[in-house]
């Protein structure tokens, strides 16, 4: 007991990451964790895992089911930024005559586009893997 | 065969199990029960991904932010418009919704 213990401890703490950035883990080991990252709303760590499981897994359902999961988290997510960026221009055409306060609806405003525009990003990367493009545009191959 | 069970037996065992663990991880500074625990549970995870995955697609329709004066075709609006060009997804939420209608017949 000590001994299984004490090895997937030092494997997590050394090697684990190195190996799981390889992608030479089991297919279904990043499967498992990009659904994690997905109920934490990690949302870089699921993109990242869902990638890592890509290679050769295209047409796998499995995969494309975790992947449509996560573009679909991310467009709720961004959905959520841009209604919250209506929300800061309604309030800034109300309450920004103030220099401080308009200072802090544009930092908020910024932030808010920001988060939206990654969110973007990601999906727009999920979906070329999904249709097999390449991120830039071109046909990729596994 | 007449089998006798002791109960203070059994508690004798637990305490020393416990003790042992305790002591363990005083001297090792390692957490053995959560360790094994995390171990299993990773391997449980990794045979039953299909368990997960379909536990993930009802969370995240959980998950769709709901407006307190929107009713339910204005969710279902927005799944819809959220799930364009993702035909896996939305094919799973509609043996989702089926298995819900199903389910209230019965």
């Amino acid at each position: 007991m000590l001994g299984l213990n004490s090895l997937s401890k030092l494997f997590r703490k050394t090697i684990g990451p190195r190996i799981e950035a390889l992608g030479l883990l089991p297919h279904r080991y990043y499967l498992h964790r990009a659904l994690d990252a997905l109920e934490a709303d990690d949302i870089d760590e699921a993109v990242r895992m869902v990638t890592l499981a890509a290679p050769g897994k295209r047409e796998n359902a499995r995969w494309r089911l975790v992947c449509q999961q996560v573009v679909f988290r991310c467009r709720v997510l961004a959905s959520r930024h841009e209604q919250m960026l209506e929300q800061i221009t309604l309030e800034m055409e109300i309450f920004g005559k103030n220099e401080d306060l308009s200072e802090n609806y544009l930092r908020l405003k910024q932030k808010e586009g920001k988060a939206r525009d990654i969110l973007k990003q990601y999906e727009r990367f999920l979906m070329s893997l999904l249709t097999g493009d390449g991120p830039n545009g071109s046909k990729s191959s596994d | 065969m007449d089998r006798k069970l002791s109960i203070p037996g059994g508690l004798t065992g637990a305490l020393v199990g416990l003790a042992a663990e305790l002591a363990l991880e005083e001297i090792t500074g390692m957490e053995l029960v959560n360790g094994l625990l995390a171990v299993i549970g990773a391997g449980f995870g990794l045979i039953r991904i299909d368990q997960r995955i379909y536990e993930a697609t009802v969370n995240l329709i959980k998950r769709v932010p709901v407006e307190p004066n929107s009713d339910y075709r204005d969710v279902l609006e927005q799944i819809d418009e959220m799930s364009l060009e993702l035909p896996e997804l939305r094919e799973s939420f509609v043996k989702l919704v089926q298995a819900g209608i199903e389910a209230q017949k019965a």
